[in-house]
């Protein structure tokens, strides 16, 4: 047996040899390289560790035992299976309406679930305040009733809406990745329509869907805006969290109530990893080329049944909109609906929280995107070192709720040489490694599209590895990178979670003040400042597709 | 539906099938027809090929046969009863996809006992069929695998073996064979239609693939833009098509523009730049005085030896004096262009690779039309290319630059 067999040293002697050999070969990538290492292992391997470490064993023995903490772990995991659950049935429901029934209007319903993943996640929370609060407008003018929608029950409510598009994209991808001449097939064989449903079309769906299970589970259990604003006297981990910090100023019991949520979310991400792979390993369409005829019309009841599914979801997506339109425009919500633009001359005094939410957005964008665009590169295109774990540290902040990963910015980055907290620079950089998953991935995709002759044949004419990427990748990849920029930006400028921890006097922005007003009832100023984010978020889209084309895609829909 | 058929004790001899009919069977899509008043008998137990270029109807045929949808006019009828109305799970037709549609989370066993389950077989007399058809592909060892753990071939043979299992009336498909490699697709050509004689299921077999459909086939129907072109044997096909598309398409042939001289019984006397060729008129087109196109197949021509050569033949007979343009080398022959004086394309012809003739290009060649060998058709096709058939690329290229007096 010689040294290369045992298994972690082994690993490492083989990746320091195609270190030596990058080296060797490419000065400027392995720079490139050194650097793209740096700053994943300083922003976020870093933080992590400090925050591991920050906890002292009293703080853990706390944590345990303390019978308000414990209620909120349970809380915590009762909403995140119960969220999880009705955002992917509604998910898989809406998702095989869409991509295999082919309801009427297919197209339209397509896009209905992409808002919310394009405004800001604590909406929903905000809308349904207004919809079924105490001065609702469903449930005290029309019905007139006295109900709360504070509590878990307004919080299943407002998650399911904001988390089940997650879950239906991938589904929907699952779904048109499953070749319909296997219905064909088992319908020639015998099969009537629920036997086909139930034969084959479930099975085939099940590992896509147990993955979509585990990210909406990730993304529930990560949610702050929502229980912020809705959840009431229900606590679940994340606000918890917040509140010992905001509250009591115990950083250490933040970080404790922070890294309990840490533990599900990384268990969660590593099964979804391990899924992904295995499932498309072993699905994926075997037999090559072939034309393909389109699944069979399903029985009207069902059509009509799933149209009648969806046109109620779709409409109660876009009330949340309506209503938080009306509310920018009403003086005080469930008593003076006349007509106003207070709110927004009022919020014009507050333009300094949109200039910093635009300015800090827009610079995250821009780093994440080329960021997310080096660090593809290196691990799709070139041979280096520890590519793996390299991928995987892109796109572990996936997996960290913003919560935990305010709290251990401030705990990292509060003394020399890297005293950040109070500034900008921190803000913009908990923004950047917090969507760098998602532009990292979108690079990933398109870049693994791209024939790896395309760079050989270039590397043939003698440019370098560097010249290569500058030279023919990168107008290449212009859209994945125009697509990472965009996500970046429409994410970044609404995101609360880490956020609220690391801003100060002089950098609030928008996302924090409409939690501040809508937690003192100022409902129309609230409205009006997410109004003002909301269209910026939907202008930064239009803006992309119309410079871009139809090249321009954010999702694969 | 008549699902108690064949016999349950082996699966030879059976005369498991029916007879099908389509009866001026249609299909349109928006505007285009993909069918074209489509009327085919297809015998009882017999091997039917569907065979034409892409995009001339044949999936859509089939897939009316599998009743994926219905035609717009006219009627199918299996052992003389209408299809119309009755969907893909209720017919006891079975497909084979091109892509093999084998369900990927299911074992081998499970993919071939698939439709048997659902038709509500006993397990063992489900195991014992499902046994049965596995042994006869060869499939034993693989019961257990999934498909992405099989090889090509294996797959296409899960595939029959799960179509062939439910003993079905008509056994369909659709160019089950184009995923192979070119070895393995000969192969496999022999072995299916060794198991569909033995079974003896009716079947219809779509393919654009000539050789294919020559060497399986019972029967061949030439469809063209989703019309009937002809139906006939593939001895018939071959030798005797019907106009110059069949002719084209199957196999290779020269068309030769010529004047009908006079008929002689199945003969008919034509005429081209003062040689008269005596023709086969299979299908009696040929009348006096008219133009027409005489087919010849590149096999049927004859070298003639420089020093054999009959001295009184003064090239007014049925000799082609020419220039070897270009040859190509293909095994157990070679393919030959000639350019012959008069002529517009050259010649192809194919010369056994024993023969001792030179084939280097600008060797002249003389070659004989042998009497009652080629057939007159009404007209010559209207595609193909400038240089005849199948001139190799290369060659097409030179021969276009030193048309056009330009370099590359
Ligand atoms: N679902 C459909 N919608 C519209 N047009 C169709 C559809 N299916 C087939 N067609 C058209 O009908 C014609 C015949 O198609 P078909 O698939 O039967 O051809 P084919 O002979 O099987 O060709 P190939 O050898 O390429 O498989 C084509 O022109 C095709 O474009
Ligand atoms: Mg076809």
């Amino acid at each position: 047996m010689t040294l290369r067999q045992v298994p972690v040293l082994g690993h490492l002697i083989v990746q320091s040899q195609v270190a030596a050999d990058l080296w060797r070969r490419d000065k400027g990538l392995g720079i490139g390289l050194l650097i793209v290492v740096a700053l994943l292992v300083l922003f976020v391997a870093y933080p992590l560790l400090v925050v591991g470490a920050a906890p002292a064993v009293s703080d853990w023995v706390r944590g345990a035992t303390t019978g308000r903490w414990r209620t909120t772990m349970g809380n915590t995991l009762f909403m995140a299976l119960l969220s999880t659950l009705s955002s992917v049935t509604i998910g898989f429901l809406y998702a095989y309406a869409v991509t295999k029934v082919r309801i009427p209007g297919a197209a339209f319903f397509r896009l209905v679930p992409l808002l919310p993943l394009i405004t800001p996640p604590f909406v929903s929370g905000l809308a349904f305040i207004l919809l079924f609060g105490r001065r609702g407008l469903v449930t005290h003018q029309v019905l007139g009733l006295n109900t709360d929608i504070y509590g878990w029950h307004g919080l299943w409510l407002a998650q399911t809406v904001s988390f089940f598009p997650i879950a239906f994209l991938a589904i929907s991808g699952v779904l048109r990745s499953i070749n319909p001449n296997l219905e064909r097939a088992s319908q020639s064989l015998g099969a009537g329509g629920w036997t086909r449903f139930r034969t084959v079309v479930l099975p085939l769906a099940t590992p896509g869907i147990a993955a979509a299970s585990l990210l909406v589970a990730i993304a529930v259990l990560g949610d702050f805006g929502n229980p912020m604003l809705i959840a009431g006297r229900f606590r679940v981990l994340a606000t918890e969290a917040y509140l010992q910090v905001s509250g009591w100023a115990d950083l250490r019991m933040g970080a404790v109530l922070g890294l309990a949520l840490l533990v599900p979310a990384l268990v969660f991400f590593m099964l979804q990893r391990w899924l992904q792979g295995t499932s498309t390993a072993r699905y994926v369409t075997v037999g090559g080329r072939g034309s393909r005829l389109e699944a069979e019309p399903a029985p009207p009841l069902v059509r009509w049944g799933l149209f009648a599914f969806c046109a109620f979801i779709a409409v109660f997506m876009l009330a949340k909109y309506v209503v938080i339109l009306i509310g920018a425009f009403t003086p005080v919500w469930g008593v003076d609906f006349s007509f106003t633009l207070e709110n927004f001359t009022r919020t014009l005094v507050r333009s300094g929280e949109l200039w910093n939410s635009l300015r800090f957005a827009g610079l995250a964008a821009l780093i994440c995107a080329a960021l997310s665009t080096v660090a593809a590169y290196l691990v799709v295109r070139i041979r280096i070192p520890f590519a793996r774990e390299l991928d995987l540290l892109a796109l572990l902040p996936a997996a960290i709720p913003g919560t935990l990963l305010g709290i251990a910015y401030v705990l990292a980055f509060n003394t020399p040489p890297l005293a950040l907290t109070g500034t900008g620079t921190i803000i913009v950089l908990s923004m950047v490694f917090m969507f760098l998953p998602v532009g990292y991935r979108i690079c990933v995709a398109t870049l693994q599209q791209l024939a790896p002759s395309i760079q050989e044949s270039a590397a043939d004419m003698g440019a370098s590895g560097l010249r290569t990427f500058v030279d023919v990748i990168l107008p290449l990849i212009a859209t994945s990178f125009s697509a990472a920029l965009v996500y970046c930006f429409v994410k970044a400028i609404g995101t609360l979670s880490a956020v609220i921890f690391l801003i100060s006097h002089g950098t609030v922005v928008a996302s924090a003040s409409i939690l501040n007003l809508a937690e003192q009832g100022y409902w129309g100023l609230a409205a009006a400042l997410s109004t003002s984010l909301i269209f910026i978020a939907i202008a930064a889209l239009a803006f992309a597709r119309v410079a871009f084309g139809k090249r321009f895609a954010l999702f694969d829909v | 539906m008549a699902r108690t058929h064949a016999p349950r004790d082996g699966f030879t001899a059976t005369d498991g099938g029916a007879h099908v009919e389509l009866r001026g069977v249609s299909k349109r899509f928006g505007e285009a027809l993909a069918v074209d008043d489509l009327t085919l008998d297809i015998e009882k137990g017999s091997f039917t090929t569907l065979l034409g270029p892409s995009g001339c109807g044949k999936t859509t045929t089939l897939r009316m046969l599998a009743g994926f949808f219905d035609p717009d006019e006219g009627d199918i009828l299996v052992a003389g009863r209408s299809q119309k109305g009755i969907p893909p799970h209720r017919r006891n037709v079975s497909i084979v996809f091109q892509d093999y549609a084998l369900f990927p989370h299911m074992t081998v066993r499970q993919n071939v006992g698939y439709g048997l389950k659902l038709r509500r077989l006993g397990r063992a007399e489900r195991e014992d069929r499902v046994d049965r058809v596995l042994r006869m592909l060869g499939l034993q060892p693989y019961g257990g695998r999934h498909p992405h753990e099989l090889s090509g071939g294996q797959q296409q043979r899960v595939a029959l073996g799960r179509s062939i299992v439910m003993e079905p009336d008509v056994l369909l498909m659709d160019e089950p064979l184009s995923n192979l490699d070119a070895k393995l697709r000969v192969r496999v050509r022999a072995e299916l239609k060794e198991i569909q004689r033995t079974l003896g299921i009716t079947t219809v077999y779509v393919t654009h693939d000539q050789d294919e459909a020559l060497s399986m086939s019972d029967r061949v129907a030439v469809l063209s833009d989703g019309r009937l072109q002809q139906v006939s044997d593939p001895w018939t096909l071959y030798h005797a098509p019907r106009n110059a598309f069949v002719a084209d398409f199957v196999g290779h042939a020269n068309f030769l523009p010529v004047q009908v001289e006079r008929r002689e019984g199945e003969r008919t006397v034509v005429t081209v730049h003062g040689r008269s060729l005596v023709c086969h008129d299979p299908h009696g087109v040929g009348t006096s005085g008219a133009e027409a196109v005489a087919m010849i197949r590149p096999e049927w021509l004859e070298v003639v030896p420089a020093a054999g050569r009959d001295p009184q033949d003064d090239g007014s007979g049925r000799t082609f004096d020419g220039t070897v343009r270009t040859s190509t080398f293909l095994g157990s022959f070679a393919r030959v262009w000639l350019d012959v004086d008069g002529l517009e394309r050259p010649l192809v012809l194919d010369v056994s690779a024993s023969s001792s003739t030179s084939l280097e290009s600008g060797r002249p060649m003389t070659v004989r039309v042998p009497d009652g060998r080629p057939v007159v058709l009404a007209e010559a096709p209207s595609d193909v290319g400038a240089f005849g058939p199948d001139l190799p690329r290369r060659d097409a290229a030179q021969a276009v630059r030193a048309t056009h007096g330009t370099t590359a």
